[in-house]
């Protein structure tokens, strides 16, 4: 604070004039010395008096060029201590990096996607591919060829260079270290303050941990990073609006949006507190006046152009990538369109028959967003009609397929006679060509989606009734358009509904699994609202066999990159929310994020035999538990200086408080945002959710300790004291804890057990945090 | 709205969002009457054929002519007439009168039942109807069932009277906020001719007392925010501030809807309070004083009216009925039918039944009846009644021979955390027993099923191992943490060769068990459902005859209140089951579709809303929305609209009663549970009230008389779209036609 604070830390009072204009308690009062000069009636604010109001970085005029080797020297001093802090960086990050020579936790995932790339072979996760490009991008490099399974536990072949693999996952790791020194230097915040910063991410355990593997945390973190340093670095701009850095610092921050959303969703997070900063921003710009309409207009395009158009690009160029890349069958086939699964190498649908005819056999396919396959077995259902169970099934068997024949009053099927399409409009009956019962629907509730009726199979090759009659409605064709020009039924692109020709209702499939008795599948029922537009009522043809017809052609089956980057975002969304923890089972890796801000538990990264190193995910505790403290203590600052502030005290001078609320936003914000949906979220969760989150309670820590030490009246002596026992204090214990990262060799009971009880204040300190920390220890 | 420059001070706002007036907070108010007010109050002093000199305010800001009072309480017989109105037709069930009713006669028994809403409204029923002579022998089973021996007028008189009562507090609070008197009766009429409210308060259901109460807090904290601009801690300051409080605990104790009504007061108390920390006449002391006091009457008043009314509830509900299921064994002690003391030492050879913790499945039981498919050994279940298949007997597994095993006279042998014992069903004598087998419903690879396994004689396998693993013993009794005992020590059953640990939840078995509770083994068990304990213990044969014995520990008041709570809670939660009249939150202000409440001889009540009535306070809150947003815009671009001392006085207003209504409305949208159209009752309160703001706005410049005679416009044409559904709401007679016509909205499932 600077020598006016004197002066301004008084209560001010105010001239009996002024109490008028304190009408309003809400955000209209403006400053109330604007009204004592009010012009006419339409006046608009007066522009504030010159002189800027500002927060982030001071700005520095450019140095001149050096002249000498000092001079070069001493102009670039400043960047000393954060090569030094990325050397150190560099060391613990690569430390004894190949230890472990065997699948380590999540290792086994993301290896087995890079292995995919490498192999280009299909595959579906619950995550955009970036990350898993990048991993499969080390393994090219290093010379892996894609053939080891990753099972999780096995050691290593020597075809596969896992440590190369591992350091070039871990440089991401490195590379958190200056950028966090850098994002603290560009908030404004003192060198103290920056050190800090940079000590405490060089120190935690957690960050250095997951950092050290084939995982993609590393790589969320460091794109979470470049996002809010980039942001920071804009921000330091705002007075030289449309200058060539300011774009450059905006665009670089849109792409790292789309980066850190192609790693992980979790991404978007991070997107929400550049959006939120936007807003306020332009929100800001709306009310000053002396801005032209067209600059107006200009910032407002700057910013969709680069924070939302530019994101979203980066994002389909890399499912542009991963769907070029993969260009065979896989794994992850069933979860994507008919129409897409056609176009890999490996497939046959290409080979369909076009046009459906009476007598085919085909396999319907549900257009809902990971729909399965129209699936009956000799199963019967245990309440209802207690006839034999129809369901949605995501993989290939013989009772996916149904036989297209003409209703039981008409003329029968004759395979001798001339071949009949079947036409939009048409009454057919599907029969399970197993079983020979018949698709059919009945008045009776559906197992779980009460209000739609049964749907099972019935009768057998010859009995039957016209509850078995579905009427053909089509809806389009992909490739050929509007339903209006089009009259039989195409394999692959048609798509239609299916309704019951007595009761009306529509055949849908909508993501409702059933329990046990039918084997967790998707639980088909008819739906009696018509909704045209509802997906779960649309089928294809899949597969169609029918031997009087000719074998189709590729050229007929073209799908669209947008409908296939649409259709897997939505299946990827479906498959996370479907990760819901049994409530009957108890995960001893998942957490409640109620345990992370205080670090009540970690997480057992492999098997703990005696022979094998072993890892633990447990943050620095200092480092958490003061991250979390300094966001209370901030809340609570800044509660008070409100409540000061409407008592007519003045605590800080405008740029002052500018700066205090502009970190303390980016912060908080930051820390609220990715912290806050896990509790929305219904599925699992792990304390590394937390890693991102805790960077922001970092800055926090930073920030609050800057501004009560740092930045405040105390004396040199007791800032650098202070400061000396703060590092001492994160390195010490990032030090104790360092083997939850590097690995701990030889049976833990011995070692872990004397050092926690060596270390008087600590253990006393865990112990009484939590007991569920001691049990881990004992557990040792 | 033209920012016309009047640098003068403020009108005085309207309450609720009410703000520092500079005349606020002075002793006494010195000023002469004519200065106090603006050119509004004085054009409108003049109106009312005021002098100048007209006295320093009304209570609670109620400034009534006697010419009103007349006016009133026309209204009031108006509204009287149209909600009871052949109240006594149908003679039969409607709608959730199955429930309500219900309960009344449950009262009446004193059967204890649980349901998810608080007891005040369901009281009130009750009392009238015990007035009135009603035993509760009728059950209102189903919906058009007739009334044999139930005064059900006296019941529907309830929610009736106080539907009545509701207008007259409509037209006070639109005063009290500063409206004109032809916009206070636009307000009441729209709500008396309000199809929605009509219907609902016809009937024993516990919304029109939801209203009702919501009314109430509103005018009397409306009128408490007048005093307070007046004349803060004075003898009427305090009654006002109290009765907000009473009337809050009145309307959570209706619905736990009345916590949006709770919300509401909080948020404007919350502003009132900054608003006033930032005047700097305020002495802190004189601050903390208004806060204390506010804390005292909205907080602690309504908390304990709350808990009085369950208090009550549980004096009359004094013996065990169908709620009895909900509740844990402690609770249930209380109602009637307690157990028996039992021997408090559990030892080798004790005869013991053995209850879930964490589920009210009740006892580890089983039957002669086997799994159908598993195994096919005999099942193990949980069942919540007493019952001699429950008993257990508790063996020693580490010794040779152990049925043989003589624990009659070997020294007496206690259970311990890591014993090793077997328990043997006595009646069937199969020992308790677990293998790799998939359990039959909850089919996963981490549970084990749990069978009966054995014949007499057959000394069974190492399957049938159990390992004690004591949890937590009772903080009273030292000894139950480090042995068995009966009732104190919560234990886990650890299966010796799987390491799985006995569990059940809330999953029933199918009908060949008789819906009785699964019990599994689960390797990865949550603590919850994973632990048990000892309810009774035969008596030991080493014990002598007068061994200490226990039993439940009977639950004070504040134990019992908060269990309910938590039951209530869940219970609420899990209603998820989508219903035939559901609806979720965003179509009722658009009145997408209503509910049928009964059908019977092609006469029919379904609740609807009066859509003139409905889409115009719809339209209303839509404006307000509007207007706001482009005022906030002004606003950010420096327009001074807000000097203009009558768009203050309107925005507190409309801000206010649109504070009222997102509250009461927005959080529906958060609830995952089945949702009606009568949930938007209460926001519609709010938004009718709106819609009358907003008419008086709209009509401020013009004449009295014109703005009167655009009110009985409105007031008509509300009329006559009451009376084209009137039938809807009576249940009377109507030709098929008109019904068609009636059908304004395709999704109006009325006509049939």
């Amino acid at each position: 604070m600077s020598s006016e604070d004197t002066s301004a830390r008084r209560r001010v009072a105010k001239g009996p004039g002024c109490s008028g204009g304190f009408m309003s308690g809400s955000d209209y009062d403006t400053d109330p010395l604007q009204y004592d000069d009010h012009k006419d009636g339409h006046s608009k604010l007066r522009p504030p008096i010159g002189g800027r109001v500002s927060s982030g970085r001071l700005h520095k005029p450019y140095p001149t060029p050096p002249t000498s080797i000092s001079d070069f020297i001493h102009q670039n001093l400043e960047h000393l201590p954060p090569a030094i802090y990325t050397l150190l960086s560099c060391w613990t990050r690569f430390h004894k990096i190949g230890l472990a020579d065997i699948v380590v936790w999540d290792e086994a995932h993301f290896g087995k996607f890079g292995s995919h790339y490498l192999k280009r072979e299909f595959y579906f996760d619950v995550h955009p591919p970036l990350g898993k490009m990048l991993v499969a991008f080390a393994g090219l490099l290093s010379g892996y060829d894609g053939n080891f399974e990753f099972k999780s536990g096995e050691k290593y072949p020597d075809t596969v260079p896992y440590v190369a693999m591992r350091v070039m996952m871990a440089t991401f790791g490195v590379a958190l270290v200056p950028l966090g020194w850098y994002t603290a230097v560009e908030l404004g915040l003192s060198p103290w303050a920056c050190h800090l910063v940079a000590l405490m991410v060089l120190c935690d355990v957690a960050w250095l941990c997951i950092s050290r593997f084939i995982l993609l945390d590393s790589m969320l973190l460091f794109f979470t990073f470049t996002t809010v340093f980039f942001l920071t670095k804009f921000h330091n701009q705002q007075y030289q609006s449309f200058s060539f850095d300011w774009w450059l610092w905006l665009a670089l921050t849109g792409i790292s949006i789309g980066c850190v959303t192609s790693v992980k969703w979790v991404g978007l997070f991070v997107t929400a507190v550049v959006g939120i900063y936007t807003i306020e921003d332009l929100w800001d710009k709306f009310g000053d006046l002396r801005m032209s309409t067209r600059n107006q207009l200009r910032h407002w395009g700057a910013r969709i152009l680069c924070l939302i158009l530019l994101p979203i690009l980066v994002y389909m160029t890399f499912f542009k990538l991963h769907f070029l890349i993969l260009n065979h069958t896989g794994p992850g086939d069933a979860q994507m369109s008919s129409l897409f699964q056609a176009h890999l190498v490996g497939n046959d649908f290409w080979r369909n028959p076009l046009e459906v005819a009476y007598g085919s056999k085909i396999t319907l396919k549900n257009m809902g967003w990971g729909g399965g396959l129209l699936h009956s077995h000799v199963q019967t259902y245990p309440s209802g009609s207690t006839q034999q169970q129809v369901t949605c099934y995501h993989y290939k068997d013989d009772n996916n397929h149904w036989l297209v024949l003409p209703r039981w009053n008409g003329p029968a099927y004759n395979p001798n006679e001339e071949l009949r399409f079947v036409k939009n409009g048409d009454v057919i009956r599907l029969q399970h060509a197993p079983t020979t019962r018949s698709l059919h629907s009945h008045p009776i509730p559906a197992p779980i989606t009460k209000l739609n009726y049964e749907v099972s199979c019935y009768g057998n090759s010859t009995v039957g009734d016209v509850q078995d009659h579905w009427v053909i409605e089509v809806v389009d064709d992909i490739r050929q358009g509007k339903k209006e020009s089009l009259d039989r039924i195409r394999s692959l692109t048609t798509r239609a509904r299916l309704r019951h020709e007595v009761l009306g209702c529509y055949l849908s499939a909508a993501n409702k699994v059933l329990p046990q008795w039918g084997f967790k599948q998707i639980e088909v029922s008819c739906v009696k609202e018509n909704d045209p537009d509802d997906i779960h009522t649309y089928w294809n043809v899949e597969s169609h066999w029918n031997d009087r017809l000719p074998a189709g052609d590729v050229k007929h089956y073209k799908s669209a990159f947008l409908r296939d980057f649409w259709h897997l975002n939505v299946a990827m969304m479906t498959s996370n929310n479907a990760l819901v923890p049994d409530p009957d089972k108890d995960d001893i890796l998942a957490s409640h994020p109620t345990d992370w801000p205080w670090l009540r538990l970690g997480l057992r990264m492999c098997g703990w035999g005696d022979n094998q190193p072993k890892y633990y995910l447990l943050g620095t505790p200092l480092v958490w538990w003061g991250g979390t403290l300094s966001l209370i203590v901030f809340v609570a600052l800044l509660g008070i200086y409100l409540v000061r502030w409407q008592r007519r005290y003045v605590d800080m001078d405008a740029t002052g408080w500018a700066h205090f609320l502009y970190v303390g936003k980016v912060a908080f914000y930051g820390w609220f945002l990715h912290y806050a949906p896990f509790f929305i979220m219904g599925r699992v969760t792990y304390l590394h959710h937390y890693l991102p989150t805790l960077y922001f309670s970092v800055l926090m820590s930073a920030h609050v300790m800057d501004h009560c030490i740092f930045s405040a009246r105390w004396k040199e002596k007791t800032k650098r004291i202070l400061f000396g026992v703060t590092a001492f204090a994160i390195v010490a214990n990032f030090w104790w804890f360092r083997g939850m990262a590097w690995g701990i060799e030889g049976p833990v009971n011995e070692y872990w057990g004397l050092q926690w009880r060596k270390v008087g204040f600590f253990s006393v300190v865990m112990e009484a945090c939590d007991d569920n920390w001691s049990a881990i220890r004992l557990s040792f | 709205m033209s920012a016309g420059v009047r640098a003068r001070r403020p009108a005085t706002p309207p309450l609720g969002l009410s703000n520092v007036t500079p005349s606020a907070h002075r002793y006494p108010p010195s000023l002469s009457r004519k200065d106090d007010l603006d050119a509004d109050a004085r054009r409108q002093a003049a109106s009312k054929g005021y002098g100048p000199g007209h006295k320093g305010h009304a209570p609670g800001g109620l400034d009534i002519t006697s010419g009103e009072w007349k006016l009133l309480v026309i209204v009031l017989i108006v509204a009287t007439l149209v909600r009871l109105f052949r109240i006594s037709h149908p003679p039969s069930v409607v709608f959730d009168e199955v429930h309500f009713g219900k309960f009344a006669g449950r009262y009446i028994k004193t059967r204890y039942f649980v349901d998810v809403h608080p007891p005040l409204a369901k009281l009130l029923i009750t009392a009238a109807a015990f007035l009135f002579g009603f035993d509760g022998d009728f059950d209102f089973k189903d919906i058009g069932k007739e009334f044999v021996n139930v005064p059900y007028v006296a019941m529907r008189m309830v929610p009736a009277t106080l539907g009545v009562a509701t207008i007259p507090l409509a037209y006070l609070t639109l005063r009290a906020l500063d409206c004109k008197a032809s916009t206070a009766l636009l307000a009441s009429l729209f709500l008396t001719f309000e199809n929605g409210l009509v219907t609902q308060s016809r009937h024993i259901l516990l919304d029109s007392p939801l209203v009702f109460f919501t009314a109430l807090t509103t005018f009397v904290f409306v009128g408490f925010s007048n005093e307070d601009r007046h004349r803060p801690f004075s003898e009427q300051w305090w009654t006002w501030l109290v009765l907000t409080g009473l009337s809050l605990g009145a309307v959570v104790s209706c619905k736990w809807v009345g916590l949006f009504t709770i919300a509401t007061v909080g948020v404007c108390t919350i502003l009132r309070l900054w608003l006033l920390l930032g005047d700097s006449r305020v002495s802190l002391k004189t601050w903390s004083r208004h806060f204390f006091a506010r804390a005292l009457c909205l907080i602690a008043i309504p908390i304990l009216f709350y808990m009085t009314m369950f208090e009550i509830h549980f004096m009359l509900l004094g013996s065990s009925g169908d709620g009895d299921a909900f509740m844990s064994s402690e609770f249930r002690q209380t109602l009637g039918h307690g157990m028996p003391d039992t021997y408090a030492d559990v030892a080798i050879g004790s005869q013991i039944t053995i209850r879930h913790v964490n589920t009210q499945g009740g006892y580890l039981h089983s039957h002669l009846h086997n799994y159908p498919g598993g195994s096919g050994q005999q099942q193990i279940t949980l069942y919540p009644h007493r019952d001699e298949n429950n008993l257990w007997l508790v063996l020693n597994a580490t010794v040779e021979n152990y049925p043989q095993y003589d624990y009659e006279h070997q020294p007496i042998e206690y259970i311990t955390h890591g014993s090793r014992i077997k328990l043997r069903h006595i009646v069937t004598d199969k020992a308790l027993h677990s293998h790799d087998v998939r359990p039959p419903v909850s089919d996963v690879d981490f549970q084990n099923e749990v069978s009966g396994y054995g014949l007499t004689g057959f000394t069974g396998d190492l399957n049938d191992d159990w390992v004690v693993e004591i949890h937590k013993g009772d903080r009273n009794d030292k000894e139950s943490s480090k042995r068995l005992k009966t009732l104190r020590t919560h234990f886990k059953l650890r299966h010796l060769m799987t390491g799985c640990y006995l569990f059940s939840h809330t999953v029933k078995l199918p009908e060949w068990a008789f819906d009785q509770q699964e019990v599994t083994c689960n390797k990865q068990a949550v603590k919850d459902n994973s632990l048990w304990y000892i309810e009774t213990a035969s008596k030991h044969p080493q014990l002598p005859p007068n061994a200490e014995r226990v039993n439940y520990r009977i639950p004070g008041f504040l134990s019992k209140f908060w269990e309910l709570q938590k039951v209530m809670w869940t219970t609420n939660s899990k209603l998820t089951d989508r219903h035939v009249y559901d609806s979720r939150p965003w179509s009722w202000p658009f009145l997408r579709r209503g509910i049928n409440f009964w059908v019977k001889d092609h006469k029919q009540i379904y609740l609807i809303g009066n859509p003139f009535v409905w889409w115009s306070s719809t339209a209303s809150v839509m404006t307000y929305i509007l207007v706001r947003g482009f005022l906030i815009l002004r606003a950010k671009r420096g327009y001074r609209d807000f000097e203009n001392t009558k768009l203050v006085k309107y925005d507190m207003l409309c801000g206010f009663l649109f504070t009222g209504y997102a509250l009461h409305y927005i959080p529906f949208f958060l609830m995952s549970r089945q949702l009606f159209l009568h949930h938007y009752f209460p926001a519609l309160y709010f938004a009718i009230l709106l819609s009358s703001a907003v008419f008086d706005f709209a009509t401020s410049t013009l004449r009295p008389r014109i703005r009167l005679q655009v009110a009985c416009v409105l007031i008509i044409v509300a009329v006559l779209t009451f009376d084209k559904f009137s039938p809807l709401a009576y249940g009377s007679p109507w030709t098929r036609s008109k019904c068609n016509k009636a059908t304004w909205v395709k999704t109006w499932d009325f006509a049939w």
